[in-house]
């Protein structure tokens, strides 16, 4: 072996070494995180692997994501090429022609040929976008994230640079090696380097190890900067939570000697939350979706994510060794970053790698609230209520069924079997505007003769709020007093007007043993419709626009329904707020906020309500009893109590 | 330091209260109980002097109720109060200011104690009588409707003011002295799990009137309650609508002629 074949492989041993090492490393910081399932349906992972990481499709559904597009699929065939070169400097006649034939391998050629020309061309638009466009997803309180990213992109720019100038030199000393046709841009080097007055075989031996050596060094690099998710986003889609959006996971409360509840250290998060936190790409599309972001509030998810990485990174040799490491709430993450969420799920949803921030979120705010008993101090008298009187205000719990006088409706009591439970919920039972939607409601199930019953006073508040603001024992308490009161009673299904409920009942109460279809009302009353029912008679004939509630639409995929219902009623088509369906923006009042004060920024409610000022519509409606109450509060707050928001129900009821 | 803390169990805030059909007391089907909201400023009020005094300081909570009253003295241990006493006895059911203030006078001297928070009224009957009635029976001095609290350094004395019409009211007391709390004083703090969790295994311990040496339920208050009514009904509102305000005007004359008979 030459002198030359022999220092490259004992470099190329040794960094792959350092390289499998490091993984190692990494593998083992990882695994001191709590156990979690992530190992059912393989089949779905592997077809997620393929769709999200070689088929990018959550990077490509943003146009900048082209970029990274481009930046993968060059890294992949350049990589190709810079191994089959490696190779053949240890083993002299070593080609990929040999093992897949001269085409096959030629396209291989053409293909780096190609993508080199692309990723330069894309690294000049990511940086004039970085400093010119200053887009507000790249935002960031740390500096060193712009430096990496620059760094980064230069290494790489010099690195294809190196390529032509390796390919340029080679078909200038050994004419035959490339065919002009798998290599036009390696030909148009070539041309150039040919003018230039030096060696070309020592140019060619010192592009080609500068070019090498930086590969090297990338590969040891890669592993402590922003690039360690080439390594963490392929497991970690690999891995993703293929059930319902944002399901929190049960609590075990059976351990009377724990001292401690929720995640206030690194190694309270799970393995695959450690995992999530060597995927994240630093692209900031999740801050850009972000409601309490945007709204000028503590929080950013990628911020989030990003200082907890670092803050990994720099305490794995304690992680490791099982030393104490500091805490991460409030050093790490702050309790105002904590209880800034809304819980929406617009990060999750747009996160390339599925990165699962929501269940952080509460994993930390579970530990302020049960071990520690710190939170908002208005959340004290919300919590005390749920315990006490089932409801989040101060309402006594005997007084849940007051707005059904006179109303003659079917009581669950009385009745002990029926076709649908029509769970009222507590904006329903007791809030003034709830009460209106709620009549409505019976108005439409009695008009359709549809054989329901509600549960009156025995209905208990869901435990979805107590849930996600991380009182997860007050939350099983109310879940399990619910359960108990549906055993008791036989029905087909559960009818919702609140997508909160809806979707804890779907997701959720399964994790206590109990299932029961659901449907939420925007589906059932287009149900009646559709089988004839329930009759529309005339149109009303406005404009109209829809918001879609973050539990329905990103979370249960309900879209269509109400938009039909509501097509229906006006005789025609929405006109769309530019963020809807899946990308919707939050109300603000999911994940508890609805209870907690909003001092800092704009209003998120205030916010969206300006976006529907700008469509110029006539009629807002929403599905959700808490966008309703968030909607008309900032109307009242802008001055705007002509905006009439309404519920899909209200809207039926008038033409049927 | 030893630090009681007076419990009582209560129907909840937002409870209906209807009264019974004998007129002896009130419905209880269907009631909610809670601690005494003011009561709440008093356990707090006791854990944060034990937590500023440190050392074998103890903060132990005396309630006198039926045996459903359990439940709400575990949330004042979660809440971090070190034991309980617990006086359950039939014969103390409706027990009047007086005869309460014996029996937690009773338990208290058995205890032992400091200084004793109670509420400034239990809401229930609203009497506000048994906090004075026992600083009397103890024989030390009271201080009621506190909004403030501050223990001095040596544990001896205590300052502390009430808020009146248009000012405060600054105190000092020697201890050992019975403090009523009012809503201000404190934020009664929520329990934690870890708090709850322990609070299954601390010590409540259960006392009959025999147990304390009381031969029957101790009497000795001069007023009695007779009767329990409910509220008089509020008049309805009727609202005359007619299309001419004339035809309004006769009609109403009509009613305030025939119906409610005060023309
Ligand atoms: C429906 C009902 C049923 C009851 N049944 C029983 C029963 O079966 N057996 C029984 O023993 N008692 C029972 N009680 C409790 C007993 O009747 C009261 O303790 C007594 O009436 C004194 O209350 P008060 O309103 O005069 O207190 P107030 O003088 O208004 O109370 C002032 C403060 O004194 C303290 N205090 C008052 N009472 C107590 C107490 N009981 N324990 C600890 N601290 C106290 C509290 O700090 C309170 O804030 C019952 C009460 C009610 C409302
Ligand atoms: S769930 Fe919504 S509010 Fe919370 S971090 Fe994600 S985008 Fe922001
Ligand atoms: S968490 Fe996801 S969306 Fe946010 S910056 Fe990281 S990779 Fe991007």
């Amino acid at each position: 072996m030459s002198i030359e074949g022999t220092a490259i492989l004992v470099i190329f041993v040794a960094v792959l070494t350092a390289f499998t090492l490091i993984v190692r490393h990494l593998y083992r910081v990882m695994m001191k995180g709590k156990p979690e399932d992530r190992f059912s349906r393989w089949p779905d992972r592997v077809k997620s692997v393929l769709v999200f990481v070689f088929g990018q499709a959550r990077v490509l559904a943003q146009p900048a994501g082209i970029g990274h597009f481009i930046i993968f699929w060059g890294f992949i065939f350049i990589t190709l090429g810079t191994l089959e070169n490696i190779l053949s400097m240890i083993i002299p006649a070593f080609s990929y022609s040999r093992f897949i034939g001269a085409d096959a391998a030629g396209i291989i050629v053409l293909l780096q040929d190609v993508f080199g020309i692309l990723v330069i061309g894309d690294i000049i638009v990511s940086l004039v976008r970085r400093f010119f466009f200053k887009p507000l997803r790249l935002e960031s309180d740390d500096p060193k994230t712009t430096e990496e990213a620059v760094f980064i992109l230069a290494l790489i720019f010099v690195l294809i640079l190196l390529m032509y100038g390796m390919r340029g030199t080679g078909i200038l000393l050994e004419p035959n090696r490339y065919s002009r046709l798998y290599a036009p841009f390696s030909f148009y080097a070539s041309n150039i380097i040919s003018h230039w007055n030096i060696n070309m075989h020592l140019a060619n031996r010192i592009f080609t190890w500068c070019h090498h050596l930086i590969i090297f060094f990338f590969l040891l690099y890669i592993p402590f900067s922003k690039h360690i998710h080439i390594l963490g986003a392929i497991p970690n889609v690999f891995f993703r939570n293929l059930g319902p959006m944002g399901t929190l996971s049960r609590m075990d409360f059976e351990d009377e000697d724990a001292e401690k509840f929720g995640v206030s250290k690194l190694t309270d998060f799970t393995w695959k939350q450690i995992l999530d936190l060597y995927a994240c790409t630093e692209c900031g599309r999740c801050q850009a979706a972000c409601p309490a972001y945007l709204t000028e509030k503590p929080l950013s998810p990628y911020r989030m994510i990003h200082h907890l990485r670092g803050e990994l990174m720099s305490e794995r040799k304690m992680i490791l060794a099982d030393g104490e490491t500091p805490d991460i709430v409030p050093d790490t993450v702050t309790e105002d970053e904590i209880w800034s969420c809304t819980t929406c799920g617009a990060c999750m949803q747009e996160c390339p790698p599925f990165i699962e921030h929501v269940q952080k979120i509460v994993d930390m705010r579970r530990y302020l609230v049960l071990t520690e008993s710190r939170f908002p101090q208005e959340m004290q008298p919300v919590f005390r209520n749920m315990e006490v009187n089932y409801n989040p205000w101060a309402f006594g719990y005997a007084s849940r069924a007051d707005w059904l006088d006179g109303l003659d409706v079917p009581l669950a009591s009385d009745k002990k079997r029926f076709d649908v439970l029509y769970w009222v919920g507590c904006v329903g039972s007791f809030d003034s505007r709830g009460q209106k939607i709620a009549r409505a409601m019976i108005e439409l199930l009695k008009k359709s003769g549809v054989d329901f019953a509600v549960l009156g006073v025995e209905e208990r508040c869901c435990g979805e709020t107590a849930r996600r603001m991380g009182n997860e024992y007050l939350a099983q308490m109310l879940i399990e007093g619910n359960i108990d009161t549906l055993k008791k009673y036989q029905f087909n299904r559960i009818l919702t007007t609140c997508p909160h409920g809806l979707n804890t009942f779907k997701v959720e109460y399964p994790q206590f043993g109990y299932e029961k279809p659901v449907v939420h009302h925007t589906q059932f009353l287009l149900e009646l419709v559709r089988e004839g029912r329930l009759k529309v008679k005339g149109e009303l004939g406005h404009d109209w626009t829809y918001h879609d509630s973050c539990y329905l639409g990103r979370y249960n995929s309900i879209m269509d329904e109400p938009r039909e219902v509501l097509a229906l009623v006006h005789g025609r088509d929405g006109k769309e707020f530019e963020r809807n369906r899946k990308r919707s923006f939050c109300c603000g009042a999911g994940g508890g906020r609805m209870w907690m004060e909003e001092n800092t920024g704009t209003k998120i409610s205030e916010a969206r309500l300006r976006e529907f000022v700008e469509i110029g519509s006539d009629h807002l409606y929403t599905a959700c009893p808490f966008c309703m109450t968030m909607f008309e509060d900032a109307a009242k707050v802008m001055d705007r109590e002509d905006i009439e928001v309404e519920d899909i129900a209200e809207a039926l009821v008038k033409v049927t | 330091m030893k630090i009681i803390t007076l419990l009582k169990r209560v129907p909840d805030t937002e409870a209906r209260i209807l009264i019974n059909q004998e007129g002896t007391g009130i419905r209880e089907d269907g009631l909610k109980y809670v601690i005494n909201p003011y009561d709440e400023y008093a356990i707090e009020e006791g854990l944060k002097v034990r937590e500023k005094v440190g050392g074998d300081s103890k903060v132990t909570v005396v309630t006198m109720g039926p045996e459903e009253a359990t439940e709400l003295i575990r949330t004042a241990l979660a809440m971090g109060a070190d034991d309980a006493v617990h006086i359950v006895d039939p014969l103390l059911e409706n027990a009047g200011p007086f005869t309460s203030a014996a029996v937690l006078a009773k338990v208290i001297e058995e205890e032992g104690f400091d200084i004793i928070f109670c509420g400034k009224q239990a809401i229930d009957d609203d009497m506000a009588q048994v906090q004075t009635i026992l600083a009397e029976m103890l024989d030390i001095p009271q201080v009621n409707v506190a909004t403030e609290f501050e223990l001095s350094d040596d544990g001896k004395k205590a300052v502390l003011s009430r808020r009146i019409e248009g000012g405060d009211e600054k105190y000092e007391t020697a201890l050992p002295a019975i403090i009523s709390c009012e809503k201000g004083l404190n934020e009664p703090r929520y329990a934690s799990l870890p708090g709850i969790m322990k609070a299954k295994k601390k010590e409540i311990r259960k006392k009959t009137l025999a147990d304390l040496g009381f031969e029957t339920k101790p009497q000795g208050g001069r007023a009695e309650i007779v009767r329990w009514l409910p509220l008089p009904k509020s008049g309805e509102c009727k609202i005359v609508e007619a299309e001419e305000l004339q035809d309004a005007v006769k009609e109403l004359v009509r009613l305030l002629r025939e119906e409610s008979k005060v023309l």
